[in-house]
């Protein structure tokens, strides 16, 4: 894990002190609430339907035991005793009082965490691979990276005000668990032929009104030159972004109305007039920052997977959760645990403060004191022992923590829709109740197989519903909420932007047009074919038919 | 109008606006429009661009006078409203590509919050708004005292220099 040095340490003090006296004003009327706005949004803090939010970022969605404990506490303290882990690997609290949010972030910054950077029109919190540093299919761990990002975009003088916010994600894995062609710039690192480290470069992704799957502009930007060529978009982009229409203010935006060649030669020559020596990352920083990542030597065990397959006959359920919530490890005998923070009927990504502290102890047992937080709103336990495994899942269960269902149609990503949000058209989080319920058999879960249902409130799409196999979106209908339904969407692995079906539903009706494409999925799939494979071979018309055709 | 520099201390007002400028040659310390500027950046020599200032708009294309960037004597950047951050690339472009080292000034709504930001992306005056007071400029100046990254007024890392030279101490 990543821990601050005592210079990291005041910056951060610093920031609190910064902002501690940014309330103050306020509170005395020092500052309008216009001008209070982007200052206490670069610190995270919204103002909500009934109350303050607070986003605290988790940087590259890793935490570290004491730092969950301290969220965990944080949700006894100034919330209501839970906290919401989010799409963009951050934790949110709902109901802050604007007077203590100061003290609140004192007590995040003696942990090393912090909400810097969490909104406003600035870079935000770089997300990442979940399984950074355990997969087996790594290039390179995508922390590393991300935190000399973190590290070069926090404070930037010159982009904290562009023309809209501004989202990284890195992978340093083959297959994509970050999602990098929906973000701003995406970057997968890869080796060239040489062996060289660098990255493939993908700018303009996103989601919201416009949904556009980023389009590589390099294919191999070499690592020592990363930064300077970071600076070179960003500057290309505050300059020439959109600033008179919020709709249209995203780098996406520029990049698909300049084209991809006109904007990445920009880039280019804004690259080439830069000094390198401004940003070189020196090898000593970054083998720092390596090495403070890097976990204690790892024996294999070969023989374990055999111990435990005894384990496993013996109970079925434990078959389940081992198919569907654990990953491979690069160290043979070690396992990646996925925690399903989607228990049917429940909130997708809401974690109480019993369940944060239970989680922490957990990861000091059992993953050398490790937890990540994934986009689709779960947690993960990177390094677990397979001989492990059947304890940990007894404690899950326990903590009602270990429902059986990653990737699979209850594993439900949704924003916090008309509940809480000021944005929304209609809500989210009952849908995505009622939809859990409806599928609540496990049994009928894994036969559909791998599904990504995914619920925005409005089109701002905080929900991903754009790149969901199954997509639903709030919209409102003359002062009633409605819902559009997408198919096609792909937001792991590949990418794509689903399409709308039809005509949109009612609260009843979505959950039931949701059953109505799954029962078409089961009728008309070949053996071992996936939902997204059938819709590709068939199209949307079967299951067009079987939606609107029902008299 | 109160002007600061970057160390939140006052500094004398010796420029002035004037809106249209017939003859540029005998003005002093005057600052122009751009176009008013472009009109005459031809008849002006050295000497004279050194006396005279120019204030640009977010709209104004200082590339349009690269060649002579470097020789006037005040640049000023109005930000049209505190979330339009394009002065401060801006700025830093004029800076390091056109070697500006004149007087660097920021004018129009400007948060105190953003003072050290300014500061560090090259502007040296600040022209404060009325609505704040200077003191806080000042406490804005000094809320950070190092910085992750190279900007306009330091060539180096600080963060990372402090890392160096502390594991420097440790191995003597
Ligand atoms: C409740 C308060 C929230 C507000 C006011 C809000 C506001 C917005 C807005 C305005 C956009 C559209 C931005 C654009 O297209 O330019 C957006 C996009 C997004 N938000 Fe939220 N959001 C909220 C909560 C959340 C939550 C809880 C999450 C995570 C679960 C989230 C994650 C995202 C993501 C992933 C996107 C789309 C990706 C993109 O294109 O940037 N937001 N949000
Ligand atoms: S998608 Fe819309 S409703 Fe949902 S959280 Fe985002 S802004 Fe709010």
């Amino acid at each position: 894990m990543y821990v601050y040095d005592t210079i990291d340490k005041s910056l951060l003090n610093q920031r609190v002190a910064e902002f501690r006296d940014q309330v103050r004003r306020r509170l005395d009327g020092e500052l309008t609430e216009d001008q209070f706005k982007p200052l206490r949004l670069m610190n995270g803090l919204y103002l909500q339907l009934h109350a303050y939010m607070l986003r605290v970022a988790i940087p590259y969605g890793a935490l570290s035991s004491d730092q969950m404990r301290k969220l965990a506490y944080i949700a006894e303290t100034y919330d209501r005793g839970y906290g919401h882990f989010t799409t963009r690997q951050n934790i949110q609290y709902n109901w802050i009082e604007l007077s203590t949010a100061p003290d609140l972030l004192f007590d995040l910054s003696e942990i090393d965490l912090h909400a810097i950077q969490t909104s406003g029109n600035c870079i935000r919190n770089v997300t990442a691979d979940p399984y950074a540093g355990a997969a087996a299919d790594e290039v390179d761990d995508a922390r590393v990276w991300s935190e000399i990002i973190r590290q070069w975009s926090t404070f930037h003088p010159e982009f904290s005000y562009l023309p809209r916010k501004f989202k990284f994600a890195v992978t340093g894995a083959d297959a994509d668990r970050a999602a990098i062609k929906f973000h701003d710039i995406g970057l997968k690192i890869i080796r060239s032929d040489t062996g060289e480290l660098g990255f493939e470069v993908y700018v303009g992704g996103g989601q919201g009104r416009t949904p556009i799957v980023a389009p590589l502009i390099n294919s191999f930007l070499p690592a020592k030159d990363l930064l300077r060529y970071l600076d070179a978009v960003l500057r290309i982009y505050n300059l020439h972004g959109r600033r008179d229409n919020i709709y249209k203010a995203r780098i996406k935006i520029l990049v698909k109305s300049l084209g991809v060649d006109s904007f990445t030669s920009q880039v280019d020559a804004e690259f080439e007039r830069l000094d390198p020596a401004l940003f070189v990352v020196e090898a000593d920083e970054i083998n720092r920052i390596r090495d403070m990542f890097s976990v204690p030597y790892l024996q294999a065990d070969e023989d374990v997977k055999a111990r435990l397959e005894e384990r496993i006959e013996e109970s079925p359920q434990m078959r389940r959760w081992s198919d569907s919530n654990t990953h491979a490890h690069k160290t043979p005998g070690y396992a990646i645990v996925t925690i399903s923070l989607k228990p049917i009927g429940g909130i997708p990504g809401d974690a109480t403060a019993e369940q944060m502290y239970a989680i922490a102890d957990l990861a000091d047992r059992f993953s050398l004191g490790e937890v990540r937080v994934t986009y689709t709103q779960n947690l993960v336990l990177p390094h677990v022992h397979q001989a492990d495994l059947f304890v940990l899942w007894s404690e899950l269960k326990r903590l009602d923590l270990a429902t059986p269902n990653i990737g699979l149609a209850t594993d439900i990503i949704a924003c916090p829709g008309l509940d809480y949000c000021s944005l929304a058209n209609a809500r989210s989080i009952p849908i995505s109740q009622r939809i859990s319920e409806r599928f609540s058999d496990l049994e009928s879960q894994h036969d559909i197989g791998p599904l990504d249902i995914r619920i925005s409130g409005c089109i701002n799409a905080c929900g991903h519903h754009h790149a969901g196999h199954i997509g639903i979106l709030g919209v409102d209908k003359r002062g009633e909420e409605r819902y559009q339904l997408t198919l096609g969407g792909q937001g792991n692995g590949e990418s794509a932007v689903g399409k709308i079906v039809g005509p949109g539903f009612d609260e009843d009706g979505i959950v039931d047009a949701v059953e109505t494409v799954i029962s078409t999925y089961l009728s008309v799939r070949s053996t071992g074919e996936l939902f997204s494979q059938t819709l590709e071979r068939t199209g949307h018309a079967p299951f067009k038919e079987r939606l609107y055709d029902s008299n | 109008m109160t002007v600061i520099n970057i160390r939140g201390e006052n500094v004398d007002q010796t420029w002035r606006d004037v809106e249209v400028a017939e003859e540029t040659r005998s003005l002093d310390s005057v600052i122009l429009s751009f176009a008013s500027l472009k009109e005459h950046i031809e008849t002006l020599d050295q000497k004279s661009l050194s006396r005279i200032g120019v204030r640009l708009t977010v709209n104004d294309e200082i590339g349009e006078i690269a060649d002579h960037a470097r020789h006037i004597g005040l640049i000023d950047l109005v930000f049209p409203n505190f979330k339009d951050g394009r002065p401060f690339s801006t700025a830093v472009t004029v800076r390091r590509d056109y070697g500006f080292s004149g007087d660097l000034r920021a004018s129009g709504d400007i948060l105190p919050d953003q003072a050290l930001f300014l500061a560090r992306c090259g502007f040296s005056t600040i022209v404060v708004p009325v609505q704040f007071p200077v003191k806080q400029f000042k406490t804005s100046l000094g809320a950070y005292t190092i910085a992750y990254q190279a900007a306009v007024d330091s060539n180096v890392s600080q963060v990372r220099d402090l890392r160096r030279s502390a594991v420097e101490v440790v191995a003597e």
